[in-house]
């Protein structure tokens, strides 16, 4: 599924410069280390972690974007990296858990 | 609205439905959730979990079902097949909260678990019995900074003493979220903290004095998201910036002063209604 299509239909607020990409799953954490050694390349992240250090973890395994969760607040630090990376993060006011039930029946298994 | 989730769910279900291991089962009656909070960082889920709900975590120490029992939560549930450990275990055991894992990673529990079609209207949930304090009562506790193994105990005191009085589990709550908040700042930043906790039938009042390395810019440290925290307590799912906001945010009136390489003095109170 192309990234467009979910931003679309679930009204995300896409943060940084948009880039389309191809979404193979999703993967939720607010670990780093975590999702550096389990989450797959083309992945979405979700997660409340807004400090810069996701990009670097985003970047590092080819995440296709991060979606911020909870209507978290990202620091104009963090955009301004992911714009340098070219990785697209996204916001919404959706709960981490109401996100998820939303991206399974578009389709994203 | 930030969560549309109300549901009133069997943990009996949940279990079936994540292929879930129990580990702690709640000995209580009333064995159902009535929400599902999905977070590996504790400070969210204390600032937006809402009681009876059940945590869904891989964070996998004690300061999850803390963390849980301080925004009264029902139990936890965690992911990627983790082995709570035996200190986690007696916690949930003490405080009647369930605890379950699952094979399941984070996205996969959470579309299991929205697919469950019993969503019912808003339950009224049980309400405590509310005796009236009288008595003015203080208690002193100690913080030992960078404790990590202990770091929960003392608010977890502090909430079983304001349980015993009998306020408001409203009140309780909110009381215990700071408390907790306060404490972890202690461990992460400071070197020791007094504890001293003041209940009357007015008031609570809860003063931290911290020896520590102090907030050099207090308005800055009560902006969400602002950490000075190392990757190793962000780890822990601490550091997220969201302690002071989230102290700010359930107290009635908070002060705070520091000297920087001295302290900081930290005073919470909230007014009985």
């Amino acid at each position: 599924m192309k990234l467009k299509d979910i931003v679309e239909n679930l009204s995300l607020d896409v943060l940084t410069n948009f880039e389309d990409k191809e979404v193979t799953g999703v993967y939720i954490s607010d670990m780093l280390s975590d999702v550096m050694s389990n989450a797959q390349a083309g992945n979405l992240w979700v997660t409340i972690q807004t400090h810069k250090n996701i990009v670097a973890a985003a970047n590092l395994i080819d995440i296709s974007a991060v979606i911020v969760s909870q209507g978290t607040k990202v620091p104009d630090e963090t955009i301004e990296l992911a714009n340098r990376y070219n990785v697209v993060i996204l916001n919404t006011n959706d709960s981490t858990f109401t996100l998820s039930g939303k991206l399974y029946q578009l389709g994203i298994k | 609205m930030r969560d549309s989730t109300h549901y009133i769910v069997d943990v009996s279900r949940i279990q079936n439905i994540l292929k879930a291991k129990v580990w702690v089962s709640n000995t209580s009656s009333n064995e159902h959730i009535t929400g599902i909070y999905a977070s590996d960082l504790m400070s969210d889920v204390l600032a937006y979990g809402k009681p009876g709900s059940m945590l869904l975590t891989g964070l996998n120490t004690v300061q999850a079902v803390i963390s849980a029992y301080m925004a009264e939560f029902r139990g936890v549930a965690f992911i990627r097949n983790k082995s709570p450990e035996e200190e986690t275990l007696k916690f949930a055991r003490e405080k009647g909260m369930f605890v379950l894992s699952t094979e399941s990673d984070m996205y996969e529990a959470c579309v299991k678990l929205a697919t469950l079609e019993s969503k019912v209207s808003e339950e009224v949930m049980e309400v405590e019995e509310v005796s009236k304090a009288e008595n003015i009562t203080t208690h002193s506790f100690f913080i030992d900074g960078n404790d990590f193994a202990n770091a929960g105990l003392v608010s977890t005191q502090i909430k079983a003493l304001l349980k015993s009085i009998g306020y408001d589990p409203q009140i309780i709550r909110r009381a215990a979220i700071s408390t907790y908040e306060a404490e972890m700042n202690v461990v992460m930043h400071a070197r020791k903290a007094d504890v001293t906790l003041t209940a009357s039938d007015k008031e609570i009042y809860i003063i931290f004095i911290d020896e520590g390395k102090g907030i050099k810019d207090i308005d800055l440290a009560m902006q969400e998201g602002y950490s000075t925290a190392t990757e190793e307590q962000r780890a822990l799912g601490f550091g997220a910036g969201m302690g002071l906001p989230n102290i700010k945010k359930n107290a009635d009136e908070l002060e705070i002063n520091s000297v920087v390489d001295v302290g900081t003095r930290i005073e919470i109170y909230f007014y009985i209604k």
